[in-house]
């Protein structure tokens, strides 16, 4: 691998130039302003051997399978509350949990269209299982463009030299997943606009798809149909819509009055299996903190199988066995908010002053189901460069889990990596790089 | 692969996206034709560069790049990432324009990337309609500018030609009626500019976004 | 029921939750239904099983009026069969339904009787909050949570539900919010639904009392937020009034 990176390396200016060129960025805001930065790429990409992959594969499917499932046993016949594996409590007061769902069943039962499932790599190489993104996981664009880049700008015999599967397919998956569940239209992309932080993955994936991308404005319900209104008035049916705006901004009729966004009445035609709402409405129950606790269990519940991927060691201070465990070893551990994402919401035990740790103690046992607790994982770190010299950073790796007929992982992946040393924070709001993530097709 | 001088497919265009389209055409008319005109003026100092980049002052070409910039962004998906990437470079040329002490090499920059636009936009395009619009919008604004900064008759009577053979192929609606009136004041001897600038400001009604 | 705007709106998406239906308890019969104006309407059942018409008003309007006339016959224990998978989600608080300190310190002073099931935990609490909660039309709104309108001592009927609901979700007694009818001429009422042995059984705090067959439902949920009688957007309008008249005569069995 060191004769990889340094290979890559004269290459990578080369690169970051064609990035910048094609405005592969992302939006954040600073002091209530919109801007949009470059996304740092670095060159060395992750590599996963094609047996680590198969491994990660199998172990991805079995988890995205137990989600899907264990959302639509939530939203009909709650059986795995009623069977005592899920405590009802983390489903009815958790936020992710939408009334408005029950008794619903999307096209073909298919709630995660397309997960974003994290996972870190600890330095025994065990994969740990990090987060399950199962709203609008974002991301799969970057390393897209990044590797049809870097065709363009590295020599063909130094790629040729290795064997790496094309993930240039990610366009093709995603257009099955929508042709999969599609009740009859076209389909379309909705983006909530120019000022949202993935406004460029939405715009080149519409691209790439050849599906419409639209924005609420764009699109109407009338009776029991979704139509997209073109420029000379005419209706053109929609029977697929990939939604990057959540839950609770789609339809103000029945979600979120106070906004001024969204399509009246989709989320009532949707009920009525009329038109596919890409991921489902209501997921949030599935990838709440809280929930993630529960994974493990879930496949064992549905599948009957022992699960292949682990979670990070997480406990939850609302068993009282847990809570105890958390406040004896409360410096070993990082905290979580279940509420929060994005990085946000992050404290690890040791880097708290004593009456900061106190008054968060506090916190836990004043509100024991807000909270879980991990493992600090000892992550393997991933070297980038920093100029010439190459230093050892923190990464994770957000896999891809698209479903149609049947779940495919997507053979690449969005690797974030932190920005400082000491941090173990790999957001791009929170100033993190991307490399590419090549998984190999076969062992040298 | 759209970017990579594949052919974009369209059946069906927003009214949001046409209008846009439509104001691509001319902003980024106005940046090309503005350079083009400015060039030979640049070194005469601060006025004529503030002329250039004051972004917040609608007469500079930098502001009008930023609007192109604001209408290209969001039609990455209509006119493919290939021919977007040519307004970006133009946005970032304009700012290394901005930064030097020699303007004039990264603002002729500018202008080869307007017209590598033009052309991919061209040939990447599939939808006749949408390819259609931005070439409008470049065709008013030409005879709009033409007809401000006192170009020769000729000139102004060449872009209204080119402007009605464009115009009835977009499928837009317009008023028919004005464009005929525009090939009117086109053969008076003695051209009145005033008169064709209000006709052909009117020939379109979209609002600006 | 009936919207006035004060500048013209149009575009006017609309849900409205405002027709009772039939169930185990009550038979409603010769039910008519007029919406004006109205561009295309459709029918379809909330996820609590509440009857929604839904669609879209385009042309300018400064009246927007529903219309509903029918028949409802009950005749009945009062009991409404309810799965107990299915009642989970009501055992837990709701925005409005969330026990803050006065409701907390209010439910600490109760006596505990663990012999009691949760229907009658529940109609003891009814009790108590009926010495200490008066009716005063004006002081609350509809957006006033249990704990505010607890705070105040006094409200309407809304108020009294949730505030009796929050005290169940606080001892996990599944309940629910039912807005409806009764007899006489005014607005709509509001109650609530106890979970019983695999039934609802419904209790009027307001009142004090076991709803009896008077009682017409119109739509239950969580809170009074899943029964809201319309929910719309549209463009202009100004300021806005509704006025929701409802009348409820008896009709004597035929002998």
């Amino acid at each position: 691998m060191m004769a990889l990176a340094e290979e890559l390396h004269e290459y990578s200016g080369g690169v970051n130039e064609l990035l910048a060129r094609y405005g592969v960025k992302f939006g954040i805001y600073k002091n209530g302003e919109f801007h949009e930065q470059l996304f740092p790429f670095d060159i060395i990409p992750r590599v996963i051997s094609s047996e680590e992959f198969a491994y990660l594969e199998r172990g991805l499917k079995q988890r995205v399978f137990a989600l899907n499932e264990f959302i639509r046993d939530i939203y009909s016949d709650g059986k795995i509350i009623s069977d005592g594996v899920i405590a009802e409590e983390f489903i009815y007061s958790g936020k992710g949990y939408l009334a408005q769902c029950r008794e619903i069943s999307p096209p073909k039962n298919v709630y995660a269209h397309i997960s974003g499932i994290d996972l870190v790599q600890a330095k025994n190489r065990t994969c740990y299982i990090l987060e399950d993104n199962l709203r609008i996981p974002s991301g799969a664009s970057y390393p897209m463009i990044a590797r049809e880049l870097c065709r363009k700008s590295l020599p063909s015999e130094l790629l040729g030299k290795y064997k790496v599967a094309d993930n240039r397919n990610y366009a093709e998956l995603l257009r099955r997943t929508m042709d999969y569940v599609n009740t009859g239209g076209i389909s379309v992309i909705l983006t909530p606009g120019r000022f949202n932080a993935a406004y460029f993955e939405h715009s080149y994936l519409a691209e790439l798809t050849g599906a419409h991308l639209v924005t609420c404005d764009d699109l109407i319900v009338e009776g029991e149909n979704l139509y997209f209104i073109d420029y000379s008035g005419k209706k053109e049916k929609v029977g697929a819509v990939y939604r990057r705006i959540s839950d609770e901004y789609l339809d103000p009729v029945n979600f979120e009055r106070q906004s001024l966004i969204g399509i009246p009445h989709i989320f009532d035609i949707y009920k009525k299996g009329n038109v596919a709402l890409i991921n489902a409405p209501g997921n949030g129950v599935a990838d709440d903190k809280g929930i993630y606790y529960f994974v493990p269990a879930m496949i064992k519940y549905y599948l009957n199988e022992e699960p292949i991927l682990q979670n990070a060691p997480t406990y939850l201070p609302y068993y009282e066995q847990d809570m105890k465990y958390v406040l004896e070893h409360f410096d070993d551990l990082v905290l979580k908010d279940v509420a929060e994402a994005g990085g946000y919401g992050v404290v690890f035990g040791n880097k708290l002053t004593r009456s900061q740790k106190e008054e968060f103690i506090a916190m836990i046992k004043a509100e024991p189901r807000r909270f879980i607790a991990q493992e600090v994982i000892d992550f393997q770190d991933l070297d980038i460069y920093e100029g010439n010299s190459r230093v050892p950073r923190k990464a994770d790796l957000r896999a891809f889990v698209l479903m149609s007929d049947e779940p495919v992982v997507w053979k690449s992946g969005l690797t974030r990596f932190s920005r400082n040393p000491d941090s173990f924070i790999v957001n791009s709001s929170q100033g993190g790089g991307f490399k590419d993530t090549w998984v190999m097709t076969e062992e040298k | 692969m759209g970017y990579d001088g594949g052919k974009i497919n369209m059946s069906i265009l927003s009214r949001e996206n046409s209008e846009r389209l439509f104001w691509l055409g001319r902003y980024s008319e106005r940046v090309y034709t503005g350079l083009r005109s400015l060039e030979l003026d640049l070194s005469a100092g601060d006025k004529a560069k503030n002329l250039c980049f004051d972004e917040a002052n609608p007469e500079t070409i930098s502001y009008s790049l930023a609007r192109a910039y604001d209408n290209a962004i969001v039609l990455r998906d209509e006119i493919g990432t290939e021919t977007f990437s040519y307004i970006q470079m133009a946005v970032y040329e304009m700012k290394n324009a901005q930064r030097s002490g020699t303007p004039l090499m990264p603002l002729q920059k500018v202008i080869d990337n307007i017209a590598a636009f033009w052309g991919m936009a061209d040939d990447i395009i599939e939808d006749e309609h949408a390819r259609g619009i931005i070439k409008l919008g470049k065709r008013i604004e030409r005879v709009d500018l033409y007809s401000r900064m006192n170009s020769g008759s000729e000139e102004i009577r060449r872009e209204i030609r080119r402007l009605t053979y464009r115009i009835a192929k977009t499928g837009l609606r317009y008023d028919a009626e004005r464009v005929k009136r525009l090939n009117e004041l086109a053969k008076e001897t003695n051209i009145n500019r005033q008169e064709i600038i209000k006709e052909v400001e009117s020939l379109i009604n979209f609002e600006e976004i | 029921m009936q919207l006035n705007f004060a500048e013209p709106v149009r575009e006017h998406h609309f849900k409205l939750r405002c027709f009772p239906s039939s169930d185990e308890r009550q038979k409603i019969s010769n039910e008519h239904i007029k919406i004006f104006p109205v561009h295309f309407s459709n029918v379809e059942k909330d996820s609590f099983g509440n009857l929604c018409i839904y669609g879209t008003a385009n042309q300018r309007h400064n009246l927007f009026a529903v219309n509903v006339d029918g028949e409802a016959e009950i005749n009945s224990d009062g009991k409404i069969p309810a799965a107990p998978n299915k009642i989970g989600l009501f055992k837990y608080e709701t925005d409005l339904t969330r026990a803050g300190l006065s409701l907390r310190e209010f439910h600490s002073n109760f006596e505990t009787m663990s012999y009691m099931t949760g229907y009658e935990r529940a109609i003891y609490m009814m009790n108590e909050l009926y010495q200490e909660y008066f009716y005063t039309p004006g002081v609350t709104g509809i957006f006033t949570s249990a704990e505010e309108a607890f705070s105040l001592g006094r409200g309407v009927c809304q108020d009294y539900a949730h505030i009796l609901l929050a005290l169940c979700r606080l001892e996990r007694i599944p309940c629910r919010y039912v807005a409806g009818m009764i007899p006489g001429e005014g607005a709509t009422h509001a109650w609530t639904e106890i979970f019983d042995a695999g039934t609802w059984r419904m209790i009027d705090p307001t009142h004090n009392k076991i709803c009896d067959d008077s009682y017409i439902k119109i739509s239950s949920g969580r809170d009074a937020q899943d029964c809201a009688i319309n929910q719309g957007v549209f463009y202009g309008g100004g300021s806005q009034t509704q006025e929701i008249k409802v009348i409820v005569n008896e009709i004597l069995p035929q002998s």
